[in-house]
């Protein structure tokens, strides 16, 4: 039993897990919906379609609530600027889906003031393809979410987090330790000029009391 | 519509209005320049038929438009009366490269002033007397006019920030009345590595 | 900001920026307001946030290839976009479809009027936090969604119309499919007067906000239901009759004080009206032709093509070159569900459009908002934007 509990892999394999089987289950998502795509979000939450089979009923309207940011619609020049502040106000972690032709590629708006899918702004996790995309292609995609959030470790993006953020650390510490060295060394020739100037003027004195 | 007909003769005879002949389905007429103002004043008040409601001002670029003489663009503007039921007319006004000044005609309808926002931000036709002209659809940081013949469509504009509206709000209420004595701190979303190694098409 | 108001009196005002990202300005209008506590004194508000440039990119394709830009334009009734750009350019050719084709269009028509309305409906409901007339407006539309998918293939970008006729004829039990929707919208009506009409909090929030006088509407170049609502009985559906409306037995529907809860209550008993005219138009429904017979501008189909010259040329020429609109300028409106959806065009005599200028009634509508929100509180203006109807697609194009 001792041996079982002192291998590592046993605890964070099942966190992963656990961690997982909630995220994949309650995707609250942040519908960016500009245009026709929007509609069909809507439709794919009520009635018929019923998004809150798979936990995704809870529709919120700010990014600091919602998991995944659902693209719908045409992004233009004019709103590019402002769904990438949107997608970096949202909390880790974060997913992107690119509803529709239009999200993905620009779709047949080929034109002076669209941009050519929102990959040029910002990470994308699932496309979906369609003008606009049907119900069923959404939850195809949600399908498509769940699985590769099933995929992704905690514990695993938590050490990689943790590594990055201590290289940042020693970089940043090196940087510091550089710069008082620096400081420290501008310091002590400083003394060391001031002591020879010392010295110089007491060898001045005595020459004149010797004078 | 035979009311129509009437008007058209009689702006024909009082403005010196030419038909255009290029509509030929619906009324329209060719005023110049300097008597729009006149014309869109008479045929909303003092007209047998008030045309009380401005539809539509369209920009036209005549550029590669065949065998076309005359100034390269045009401003359309479509009337509509609300009393007499059907009655329409249109009025265009040439516009040389030249020149790209139309006085407007925000004064008389409220429409008018998105209308003359969108054709200034689509052709640079530039309307006299207009209370608030810049751009509509297009962002601050675009260059040029888009649907003039000679922009590329595929001519993209990156931008690296929202608008700034407050200068245009302080003017909103100084028209009020109102007096600005202290602008508040303003949180410029200024960010300058905006869309930094995105793929610049 | 600190100012001082007409009296010379010192206001501390706040400048607070709302939309596009707010649930209620659905991505398409910024509200940049200065607020006296939390009364609005002044208000700038600025779109474009979808423009999509519909002008350039039709002048780019043929006429045909212009039908399914149309189709984004208004995107929640689709095709009523389309008919009002075909119906345009049917008018500068002086052809007249034949009468199965013009009974389709009017069932075609009011259907997609009614989805329009039961979304705008629901959105306003949304939008002030009422979620169950959100369900039960969406009932009814997915039954109709369910007969454009079998009429058209398509959920919502149905691009049927073609110049000179229909895309094609409807299917066995069209009939029976669209009386069922009817019966569906009838009840969901019914629930959704439930919802609406004695509810308190509804009620407060909606009359008396937002009015508008008729002849500032008209200034403003407002139509449709929102212009109908300050009470004047406009249609060009009894004004400028296509499609035999005139002969449809249907009242215009006008409200009494041209507030938020007139817009959205006009909205509901179109939707009476429009079913009215769908079953008087089932009756009307007598097989025959749905298209013209002109190869140089309806496509022959597949069976002349395949089996006739004349079929084969004229299919050919209208796909690679496009049909040719007649030279010349003309401005043509036709009611939409939103207002009277305008096309200004110019055609050169080729394949090509030269300029298609789209008249959008939300751009008229929304201009007037920054007026109808002062003096009102941040929440009213939220109560508001909905009943506009603001379609970002028809808005910015």
């Amino acid at each position: 039993m001792k041996n079982e509990a002192e291998k590592p892999n046993f605890i964070t394999s099942s966190l992963d897990f656990i961690v997982n089987w909630g995220r994949t289950n309650s995707l609250w998502p942040f519908p960016y919906g500009t245009a026709c795509c929007a509609i069909e979000f809507m439709s794919t939450e009520v009635g018929r379609y019923d998004l809150s089979r798979i936990g995704s009923e809870y529709v919120r309207f700010t990014p600091r609530q919602s998991d995944v940011l659902l693209v719908s619609g045409t992004i233009t020049y004019k709103q590019a600027p402002i769904l990438q502040r949107m997608y970096e106000q949202m909390a880790e972690p974060k997913w992107v889906i690119a509803m529709g032709a239009c999200a993905s590629s620009g779709g047949f708006y080929d034109c002076y003031c669209t941009v050519p899918g929102i990959d040029h702004i910002i990470p994308v996790d699932v496309y979906i393809g369609g003008c606009p995309s049907r119900p069923e292609a959404f939850f195809d995609a949600m399908f498509d979410l769940q699985k590769k959030i099933k995929d992704e470790s905690y514990m695993k993006m938590r050490t990689q987090r943790v590594k990055e953020q201590w290289e940042l650390i020693k970089a940043k510490t090196a940087e510091a330790k550089a710069a008082a060295k620096e400081a420290a060394q501008s310091k002590i020739t400083e003394v060391k000029d001031f002591v020879v100037e010392k010295e110089q003027k007491l060898i001045k004195t005595a020459q004149f009391w010797k004078d | 519509m035979e009311n129509v007909e009437n008007i058209v003769s009689l702006l024909e005879e009082k403005f010196g209005a030419q038909r255009d002949a290029s509509a030929k389905w619906d009324a329209c007429v060719v005023v110049a320049k300097e008597n729009l103002h006149a014309v869109v004043e008479f045929l909303k008040n003092d007209c047998a038929v008030k045309f009380d409601m401005l539809l539509d001002a369209a920009g036209i670029d005549y550029l590669t438009y065949p065998n076309h003489e005359g100034p390269r663009f045009a401003v359309s503007y479509a009337f509509k009366s609300m009393e007499t039921a059907g009655a329409r007319i249109r009025l265009k006004v040439l516009v040389s490269e030249a020149d790209l000044k139309v006085p407007s005609v925000a004064d008389l309808y409220a429409s008018a002033n998105w209308l003359e926002r969108e054709v200034y931000d689509q052709f640079g036709i530039l309307f006299e007397g207009h209370p608030d002209l810049r751009r509509i659809l297009n962002h601050v940081e675009f260059v040029g006019h888009p649907l003039r013949k000679d922009y590329p469509a595929h001519k993209r504009q990156w931008l690296s920030t929202s608008d700034y509206l407050v200068p245009e709000l302080e003017k909103v209420l100084e028209s009020k009345g109102y007096k600005v004595i202290e602008r508040s701190e303003e949180v410029d979303p200024v960010d300058e590595e905006f869309l930094e190694g995105s793929i610049k098409a | 900001m600190i100012v001082l108001d007409p009296n010379g009196e010192k206001l501390n005002l706040m400048a607070l920026n709302v939309g596009p990202t707010h649930p209620a300005t659905h991505h398409c209008v910024r509200l940049l307001a200065a607020l006296d506590g939390e009364t609005i004194v002044a208000g700038v508000h600025e779109i474009g946030f979808m423009h999509r440039g519909f002008e350039k990119m039709v002048e780019r394709g043929t006429w045909q290839q212009a039908l399914p830009y149309t189709d984004r334009l208004n995107y929640c009734s689709a095709m009523m976009n389309n008919i009002a750009f075909v119906r345009t350019v049917e008018k500068m050719f002086d052809i007249e479809i034949p009468e199965r084709a013009k009974v389709l269009r009017v069932i075609v028509n009011e259907l997609s009027r009614i989805n329009d309305h039961f979304i705008c409906v629901a959105a306003a409901f949304q939008d002030l936090g009422g979620t169950t007339p959100f369900m039960y407006a969406f009932n009814p539309r997915e039954e109709i969604m369910l007969i454009w998918e079998k009429l058209t293939g398509a959920r919502l970008t149905n691009s049927y119309a073609r110049i000179g006729g229909m895309y094609r004829d409807t299917y066995n039990g069209f009939e029976e499919d669209v009386l069922a929707a009817c019966t569906s919208v009838e009840k969901a009506l019914k629930d959704l007067h439930a919802c609406l009409d004695r509810n308190r909090i509804f009620l407060d929030r909606t009359v008396g906000i937002g009015k508008i006088s008729k002849e500032r509407a008209i200034s403003y170049g407002w139509t449709g239901p929102v212009l109908r609502a300050t009470g004047v009985a406009s249609d060009l559906r009894k004004d400028e009759p296509y499609y035999d409306y005139e002969t449809y037995d249907f009242e215009v529907v006008v409200g009494t004080q041209g507030d938020a809860n007139d817009r959205l209550q006009v909205r509901l008993a179109e939707i009476e009206e429009s079913v009215k005219i769908v079953r008087q138009a089932l009756k009307r429904l007598a097989p025959g032709p749905i298209d013209i017979v002109d190869p140089r501008i309806r496509v022959p189909n597949h069976k002349l093509a395949y089996q006739d010259m004349e079929g084969l040329i004229g299919r050919f020429k209208s796909v690679y070159e496009g049909i040719r609109v007649p030279e010349g300028e003309f401005y043509c409106g036709t009611e939409c569900a939103n207002g009277e959806l305008g096309f200004t065009i110019v055609s050169d005599g080729s394949g090509h459009p030269y300029r298609i200028k789209a008249r959008s009634p939300s751009f008229a509508h929304v201009s007037a908002f920054a007026e109808l929100v002062e003096g009102l509180t941040m929440a009213d203006s939220m109560a508001i934007l909905p009943g506009l109807n603001m379609i970002a697609g028809e808005l910015d194009r």
